[in-house]
């Protein structure tokens, strides 16, 4: 599928680091395994005969959409994770996230209001960090999941250091 | 002229000695009740307190009664002793309490709006809580309660005329209050109407008429029974509408726009020019017979309208017809960036299709919403986007271009599967949410590039003309008319009996 539908032409998407699939796993794992196992006791326990109800066929069909359903999702995770992507325009920073549900974002350097940089315990293990941008606005969720703890501490300090230059009030 | 100096030159001050009072007395009340009780009903069965060996405890508990009231005032007094507030170089400053003590201070020309606001006790006393808004969404910054309603008014005159820029610290002359010009008001006449055409009417009649159906159906009367408290919910909604809502004025000032509104508890909101950060028209279906609208805005010191408090104080208009929100919009919009507003803003209102130049969903899309499609769409007008939207709930959402924070293009696979996108603006938290819904993609990507292009290219100018401070009238021509700023020596003299040291 052709995936840059809706991205304005002419940008030059930078890519997070591709060990964020890493983060994305685990993620997945903890999340999906935990879900799936959870729906499967039914199953287990009609199996042992301590349960009467529900039947077998329904103890099966319902772990068993989750487990497919979080494969579909596995299978995505790389895809997804290239999908992401940003750019450093003059005055503006793009962000793009997604394939089937694709979000642009646009983030004017003079709108910001902080910088957040944050590390899980995955992350940190593979040096990544995740940067977050926040403006007056709540429903600017603009986060950058995945980059390299260099370059996000540099794309912080360019993203400050602009947005001091360009500051302006509400 | 000295007490208009202490309020100038960074004094000290401290709120009237009967806030805590005002403030509490559901507390004084209770007390009094509970420990009191005992005694009360002794003397009216016409018992005393002394004599038989049961008033031991119901002395006890007057005297425990005493002492806990005692407590109490001694708090209260203290309490007001310790909260004292200062305007000073370019800061209002508060401190409160004695023995976890906070000192707050906010930057004057960081006001997002200030209100007056008299509750029924309050105003009974001619006293006033003042709340001093800054952009951390729907927390007040600063809130003196309370203040007499003269010296709240003074004050807010001060705090006005120092973030404009026409006063700076150093002058010991007080600020005059802005003139202002009333521009709109509400009868309630047609508040009433509006309230009665109002949505949740609308649903009542439609659950009513289930439930009688439902009734006679099932032939029981127990349906009646379950009405009562959602009657009674009911009620007490259309009441705080009323009540809220009862003689709502705007005005219009060099301060901003003014608005004053309540029954038993009034307030005056005064918003200064450039603070609205978007705004939308709607009109509920059963308005239309009327042509009534009204206007919700976002302010930045408002916060999320789901408060309880933010609900009214982001109505901009609580009923209004179409002339009258032209001027709203005028007002909020004073150079609305298009030759022929009337034209652009009523097509916006009640417009169909590509009426005035408004961009709207394509026919391909119709299927998404087979009634809106004609209906959503957008305009962008040298210094705003329109958005506007909803057949039946009609809705038209105007955000200044310089006020958008950041701008978001969304699409799923349905909406490709049709070649449409969502464009959302990313605003300060309030009731409007703008959001142009299935716009064809390429234009939407036009509109997602050009729109961060004219927000930047707004912020440089606004930030040119105001040489990035926010004081609105020292550098920029006011945008309203009358703005004289004449000291009335009428004006200066309520200040006289402001102080009480």
């Amino acid at each position: 599928m052709h995936t840059v539908a809706i991205d304005p032409p002419g940008i030059e998407w930078l890519r997070v680091s591709p060990k964020y699939v890493t983060v994305r796993l685990v993620e997945w794992a903890i999340a999906n395994l935990i879900t799936v196992g959870l729906f499967s006791l039914p199953l287990l326990f009609v199996e042992l005969g301590w349960w009467k109800w529900p039947p077998m066929w329904l103890a099966v069909t319902v772990p068993g959409a989750f487990l497919l359903l979080a494969l579909w999702r596995l299978a995505l995770i790389p895809r997804q994770v290239r999908a992401i992507g940003y750019a450093e325009r003059d005055d503006d920073l793009l962000i793009r996230h997604g394939i089937f549900f694709q979000r642009t974002m646009v983030v004017p350097y003079g709108r910001m209001q902080y910088v957040d940089v944050a590390v899980g315990p995955v992350e940190r293990v593979l040096g990544l960090c995740t940067v977050k941008l926040h403006t007056a606005s709540a429903r600017t969720h603009a986060h950058l999941p995945g980059l390299p703890a260099a370059e996000g501490a540099r794309l912080r300090e360019q993203l400050s250091a602009r947005g001091e230059a360009r500051l302006a009030g509400l | 002229m000295t007490q208009e100096q202490t309020v100038v030159d960074g004094d000290w001050h401290r709120v009237h000695p009967a806030s805590p009072f005002v403030r509490g007395w559901v507390a004084l009340a209770a007390i009094v009740y509970f420990f009191g009780r005992d005694t009360f009903e002794r003397a009216i069965q016409g018992r005393g307190n002394l004599g038989d060996h049961f008033n031991e405890r119901a002395l006890l508990l007057l005297a425990g009664g005493v002492v806990v009231l005692l407590l109490a005032l001694g708090s209260f007094v203290l309490s007001w002793y310790f909260t004292r507030y200062q305007l000073a170089e370019g800061y209002v400053r508060v401190n409160t309490g004695f023995l976890f003590k906070q000192q707050r201070q906010a930057r004057l020309d960081r006001v997002q709006a200030i209100d007056i606001v008299q509750p029924l006790l309050a105003r009974i006393f001619g006293l006033a809580e003042l709340k001093f808004e800054v952009a951390d969404a729907g927390h007040s910054a600063v809130r003196l309660s309370y203040l007499r309603l003269e010296q709240a008014k003074q004050l807010r005159a001060t705090i006005l005329g120092r973030a404009a820029g026409i006063a700076d610290g150093s002058e010991t002359v007080e600020v005059p209050e802005a003139p202002e010009q009333v521009v709109l008001y509400v009868p309630p006449g047609r508040l009433v109407g509006s309230l009665i055409l109002s949505e949740q009417s609308f649903f009542i009649v439609l659950s009513a008429i289930a439930s009688v159906v439902v009734s006679v159906l099932t032939e029981s009367r127990a349906f009646i029974l379950y009405l009562i408290p959602a009657i009674l919910g009911l009620g007490t909604a259309y009441w705080r509408s009323f009540n809220t809502g009862y003689n709502f004025t705007a005005a219009i000032s060099p301060d901003g726009i003014r608005l004053r509104y309540g029954l038993l508890d009034t307030r005056a909101q005064t918003v200064p020019p450039g603070r609205i950060q978007a705004l939308k028209v709607t009109q509920p279906p059963l308005w239309r017979i009327l042509g009534w609208y009204r206007i919700h805005v976002n302010v930045a010191g408002y916060g999320e309208h789901r408060r309880s408090e933010g609900e009214h104080r982001t109505m901009l208009l609580p009923v209004g017809r179409q002339p009258e929100v032209m001027m709203m919009l005028s007002l909020v919009l004073p150079d609305p960036g298009t030759a022929d507003p009337e034209r652009v803003f009523a097509a916006g209102l009640t417009g169909l299709d590509s009426g005035a130049g408004f961009v709207t969903t394509p026919k391909r899309a119709w299927i998404l919403s087979p009634l809106g499609w004609r209906r959503n769409g957008f305009l962008s007008t040298d210094t705003a986007l329109l958005l506007r939207s909803g057949r039946l709930w009609r809705k038209l959402v105007v955000v200044p271009h310089q006020r958008t924070q950041s701008i978001a293009l969304h699409q799923g696979p349905l909406a490709r599967l049709f070649g449409v996108a969502d464009l959302v603006l990313h605003t300060t938290p309030g009731p409007v949410a703008p959001k142009l819904i299935q716009a064809a993609t390429e234009q939407a990507v036009g509109l997602f590039d050009q729109q961060a292009v004219r927000a930047r290219k707004a912020r440089e100018l606004q930030n040119l003309a105001q040489d990035n401070s926010e004081h609105w009238l020292a550098q920029r021509p006011s945008a309203v008319p009358a703005p004289q700023r004449a000291s009335t020596p009428q004006r200066a003299s309520t200040q006289e009996e402001t102080d009480h040291g």
